[in-house]
């Protein structure tokens, strides 16, 4: 067995057991982006491969990502193309391949080492914390949204009875849903404008820097370089991102997107309004009111949405979604954490309440 | 007797597509001294390392009975067969029985179908031209087509033509005979060209509510129940008379910004009625503006603009007084378009994007074509400074062709061009989006996007697709 960082020449064969393992069929272009083209740039890629015979048989990698918080701008890396081959599974190949990462952490000075797992238990055996999971927010616009849910859920095998009980249950959620929606103000304030933008807006960064002085703890730090790759450039499915402006001042945008599901979902939210005449819940209100409408109107079955932790901005934004329809459901998968050396500096990582995350593409994909 | 413009026609338009769908190398091959068009007996006598097209084979009233060959990974089509040549020294090329080329020993390469005869027919319309035979909007029928009973609509047979040429032309720059597969880097990726037309963005107009209101009704006169789904749909746009309209062509600009798609709407303004435009022209207005640089406008040319200089000028006038783009492509309402006098009539009010040429319920290549071409005027012998773009596929078309399988059928036709090369043209319909009042169309034009994005296609509009070309 060998375990190292990526070799020139290796992508391809990365890219199969990628779609091997997962039944996935991500184009090579589209693997590049996540791992390669990111806006990290530095060789070489926190690519870690598990080679026997010379064949891979496992990978981990590091998407590096900055955050911010009071104290300034900082690296972390979101974990992520954890896979073992199936027949290699019980052989501590996990933990061997974190350890070289783990290495390349503290070499760069990275802060944390986050992700989201399915398979936490494969985390225990490795020095992570499990602060929290994610939870669902979601707007049905129509009973087909809560069938594929339960179908997800269920993988699909539902009784008769069962399937039109949550027809009918489906349809009387996105009614009570819809209503509410309906109900909500669409008129936009006065001296504000709502612009989809074409490309990253380069206020993007600022408004992450007062995001940070007005609401505390740590968010990722979205300059324009960064949502140009991650919304605009996304090989798999872009964004629509809508900014609210007043005066042309950026305050915060909403990224939304259609998933290959055929559900709606918001990609990211972000307001900073420290310096605006109207209050978070009334720009936050606005935001999710255009992502509901954007996405009903691209054909989606609904809109979901992550709900992660206790952040002030977070609590704001389950309670303006809530208020125009949507649901929460207490479903998802656990958050893993890992304090690197340089993150002690760092009062912001102290608990995982003071991180402000989005979905913002999980694995660069959706669904 | 073929006249030398057409032969330049012909050929300025295949080097034209190459340049479009192939990378550099390959566009060079194709205009280079490689390729001669000439009369057969000169054809069969050059004893010369060189492609030699005949120019001089009538093409017959019905296609000559088709055959099939392997190549680079699809099947290409070839009907019209030209026999082998008497003299001695000729093979078939990959087999006698089904040959793309006949080979001479000296390295001339002839093809085995009437390449040049079957592109000309096909792009000057020659179907037409043979035919009488139209339907009560003054249109060509597919089922009047030659081609249909043998199955060569779906065949995008000058695509195809290209792509055997340029591999051709490749293998023998480096003294090989003629290749049957591309090698890398020549082919570009699919090209998909989305459009729209918005025939209404408000759907409470009174012809449409009316049509709602006889679909209530006219069941009950056969002794069958009524569609009372059909009073919802009216009072729901009495209420809310964009939602799924304007809401519908919002939707399709954002759905194609996730897909890092660009598309043109045809915005239909002027006369009104069942067959005219069903929104006022505000209405178009206030959605022009929403469209972004990157996107297209044109205009929808009305019903009763055919051919009529007067009706044309009125609605071209009011759209342009409307709204901030320039008009410089459309299409007909109804598909509604004369090949022979609708070219110079359209060029005469400053349009040069065209993409009426096609079938609304037949997905299907009406000048065996997945691209474009320059109009050519016959009378004159002179292509004409207007370019095609002919549509392939129409959202009520497609699913009324192939129902479930609809993307099947596209996924099958972009794997297709992914191995030869061209531009896949699609319109969707504001209306049919993801309108619950036409079931059978939603979500289709979502999976038409992950079908292009499967097969790594890039999008474009017609107008710069044609720009490109025009250059």
């Amino acid at each position: 067995m060998d375990i190292g960082l990526l070799r020139p020449g290796e992508e391809q064969a990365c890219l199969e057991i990628h779609n091997r393992l997962r039944r996935d069929r991500r184009s090579l272009a589209q693997w590049r982006w996540e791992f390669i083209e990111n806006t990290y740039g530095k060789a070489p890629t926190p690519f870690v491969c598990a080679r026997d015979g010379g064949r891979i048989i496992g990978t981990q990698a590091f998407i590096p990502i900055q955050m911010i918080d009071k104290v300034g701008v900082y690296w972390t890396a979101k974990s992520e193309a954890t896979l073992i081959d199936f027949k290699y599974w019980g052989q501590h190949i996990l933990e061997k391949m974190y350890e070289p990462l783990f290495h390349y952490a503290e070499e760069q000075d990275f802060t944390v080492i986050w992700g989201f797992t399915p398979a936490a238990k494969a985390y225990t055996q490795l020095p992570f914390e499990f602060p929290g999971k994610t939870e669902q927010l979601f707007l049905p616009f129509s009973s087909r949204m809560i069938t594929s849910l339960v179908n997800k859920a269920t993988g699909g095998s539902n009784s008769f009875l069962r399937a039109a009980a949550v027809r009918a249950g489906g349809s009387l959620v996105a009614a009570l849903s819809s209503t509410r929606t309906a109900l909500s103000s669409k008129k936009l304030p006065e001296g504000l404008e709502i612009r989809t933008m074409e490309s990253a807006d380069e206020q993007a960064g600022s408004v992450c820097e007062r995001f940070v002085d007005q609401w505390g703890g740590a968010t990722i730090y979205r300059d324009s370089r960064y949502l140009q790759w991650r919304l605009f450039e996304n090989p798999y499915v872009r964004s629509v991102v809508k900014g609210i402006y007043e005066e042309d001042k950026l305050l915060g945008w909403v990224a939304f997107t259609i998933g290959d599901d055929g559900i709606g979902y918001l990609v990211d939210l972000l307001v900073a309004c420290d310096t605006s005449r109207y209050t978070a819940g009334k720009l936050v209100g606005r935001l999710l009111l255009e992502a509901v409408l954007g996405a009903r109107n691209m054909g989606a079955t609904g809109i979901r949405s992550w709900r992660v932790n206790q952040h002030p901005f977070e609590r704001l934004v389950a309670s303006e979604a809530k208020k125009i329809g949507f649901y929460h459901v207490k479903r998802g998968y656990p958050v893993v954490l890992h304090n690197c050396p340089a993150g002690e500096k760092r009062p912001s990582t102290v608990s995982f309440d003071n991180w402000y995350v989005t979905r913002i593409y999980t694995e660069g994909a959706l669904s | 007797m073929i006249s030398r413009a057409a032969v330049g026609y012909v050929r300025s338009q295949l080097a034209g597509h190459v340049r479009l769908f192939f990378h550099e190398p390959a566009a060079d091959l194709i205009k280079g001294e490689s390729i001669r068009f000439l009369s057969y007996v000169d054809a069969v006598s050059t004893k010369e390392r060189c492609i030699v097209i005949p120019t001089d084979i009538p093409i017959p009233f019905e296609p000559d009975l088709p055959w099939t060959s392997e190549f680079n990974g699809t099947s290409v089509t070839l009907w019209n067969r030209i026999r082998k040549p008497d003299a001695e020294g000729w093979r078939g090329v990959p087999a006698e029985a089904s040959p793309v080329w006949w080979v001479h020993d000296s390295g001339t390469v002839l093809p085995s179908w009437n390449l040049f005869g079957n592109i000309l027919d096909l792009l000057t319309f020659g179907e037409e031209k043979r035919s009488s035979e139209r339907d009560q909007h003054g249109r060509f029928d597919w089922k009047s087509s030659p081609r249909t009973k043998h199955g060569l609509l779906e065949v995008p047979t000058v695509n195809e033509a290209a792509a055997l040429l340029v591999a051709a032309l490749t293998s023998m720059s480096r003294s090989e005979p003629p290749a049957l597969v591309l090698g890398d880097n020549i082919l570009k990726p699919p090209v998909v060209v989305l459009s729209h037309d918005c025939d209404s963005l408000k759907g409470n107009d009174f012809t449409s509510q009316l049509i709602r209101l006889y679909r209530v009704i006219q069941p009950v006169t056969k002794g069958r129940w009524p569609k009372l789904s059909n009073l919802w749909w009216i009072a729901r746009n009495a209420t809310s008379p964009r939602r799924y309209y304007f809401d519908d062509a919002t939707g399709l600009l954002d759905i194609e910004r996730c897909f890092g798609a660009t598309s043109t709407f045809y915005l239909l303004n002027g006369s009104g009625g069942r067959l005219g435009a069903r929104s006022p022209i505000a209405e178009a207005r206030r959605f022009a503006d929403r469209v972004p640089s990157s996107w297209e406008v044109g205009m929808h040319y009305n019903y009763d603009t055919y051919l009529d200089r007067d009706k044309f000028a009125a609605q071209l006038g009011q759209l342009k007084q409307a709204i901030v783009q320039p008009i410089v492509s459309g299409r007909a309402h109804y598909l509604r378009f004369d090949p022979f006098r609708s070219f110079s009539f359209l060029r005469e009010f400053g349009i040069y994007v065209d993409e009426s040429s096609g079938w609304s319920d037949k997905v299907a290549y009406r000048n065996g074509l997945a691209g474009c071409f320059q109009a050519y005027d016959p009378e004159s012998d002179v292509p004409l400074d207007i370019w095609e773009v002919p549509l392939a596929v129409m959202d009520d078309g497609l699913v009324g062709e192939f129902g479930a399988d609809s993307i099947t059928a596209i996924e099958r036709h972009l794997q297709h061009l992914k191995c030869v090369g061209g531009a896949f043209t699609i319109l969707f319909h504001p209306g049919n989006f993801a309108n619950p009042e036409h079931p059978r169309t939603i979500g289709i034009y979502h999976e038409i996007l992950k079908a292009s994005r499967r097969v790594e296609a890039d999008f474009c509009t017609a107008r710069s697709l044609v720009d490109l070309v025009r250059k």
